[in-house]
């Protein structure tokens, strides 16, 4: 690996209807100088800089808002980091947090495409802190 | 223009910054030069005894040198930011990125620099996701 390589995450969101082989597949059907192994989620893919975004801007063709990418600091099968070699991976569980979570951003991806207006949206907000010291005031009563 | 992402190795706030146009600073390309140029037998303890030296530029000599470990990784990269994205509330707190107290440090020297910064949840609904998705393409369209 050199600075002009770079290796990526391609993730599928749950609710898509395409399967992490079929996208090996297509990436294979790219032509492109890459390396691909495929996952549970999607694809890892690994190559020149220019070469894995192509991949990744063709890629997302298929189905724009429900695959999403991000870098990877290791590159594909690295024994430093590979689960066969380490046992599970540190950093899988925001992975799976974040995965299960882009059936949600899908939505929002769609309605900033429509040009929606936002719904309105208010959590409620953290008690106060003077609130707190009533309620534990009347507790010590 | 370079947007720092909090959580910093985040796929959802990496691929809509790079999706609306920006160039996200992320936890994993620091890493990446890290992993080529050093020989390193435990990650993700990706650091060098030169990192916690370099992370006193960010923390004092008495903090932890976890967090300063990790301020080496993360201070270059809010030196760089031109604007910010946080997302708060990440259920997750394990991990490498789980080290709250460096997490907290994170946003404060964020906050020092008085660049652009856009807070925001982590979405528990389609309405929050929405209202998240549609603040988000709005920050980013007007950094440009």
């Amino acid at each position: 690996m050199t600075a002009d390589h770079q290796t990526r995450y391609i993730v599928l969101a749950p609710d898509s209807e395409i399967t992490p082989d079929q996208l090996a597949r297509n990436i294979h059907a790219l032509g492109l100088d890459v390396v691909v192994k495929e996952t549970c989620f999607g694809v890892v893919v690994s190559g020149k800089n220019d070469e894995v975004k192509r991949t990744v801007n063709e890629v997302r063709k298929l189905d724009p808002n429900r695959i999403f990418s991000k870098v990877r600091g290791f590159p594909v099968g690295d024994q430093r980091r590979c689960r066969a070699h380490k046992g599970s991976r540190p950093g899988f569980a925001q992975l799976e947090k974040e995965w299960k979570d882009l059936v949600l951003i899908e939505k929002g991806l769609q309605c900033a495409e429509r040009g929606e207006r936002p719904p309105e949206c208010k959590r409620p907000s953290k008690m106060p802190v003077s609130d707190l010291a009533k309620i534990c005031k009347e507790e010590c009563r | 223009m370079k947007v720092l992402i909090v959580p910093p190795n985040s796929l959802i706030l990496f691929d809509l910054v790079e999706r609306f146009g920006h160039e996200p600073l992320s936890v994993m390309g620091a890493l990446q030069e890290r992993i080529e140029n050093r020989e390193i037998e435990s990650p993700p303890m990706n650091i060098t005894v030169d990192d916690v030296k370099k992370g006193l530029k960010y923390a004092g000599i008495e903090v932890p040198s976890g967090i300063r470990g990790r301020l080496a990784v993360y201070g270059p990269l809010i030196d760089q930011a031109e604007a910010a994205v946080i997302m708060e509330d990440a259920p997750f707190m394990f991990g490498c990125v789980g080290c709250a107290r460096t997490n907290e440090m994170m946003k404060l020297l964020i906050r020092k620099r008085k660049i652009p910064i856009l807070e925001l949840d982590y979405p528990e609904n389609e309405d929050e996701a929405k209202a998240m998705v549609a603040k988000l393409k709005a920050f980013l369209e007007g950094l440009k």
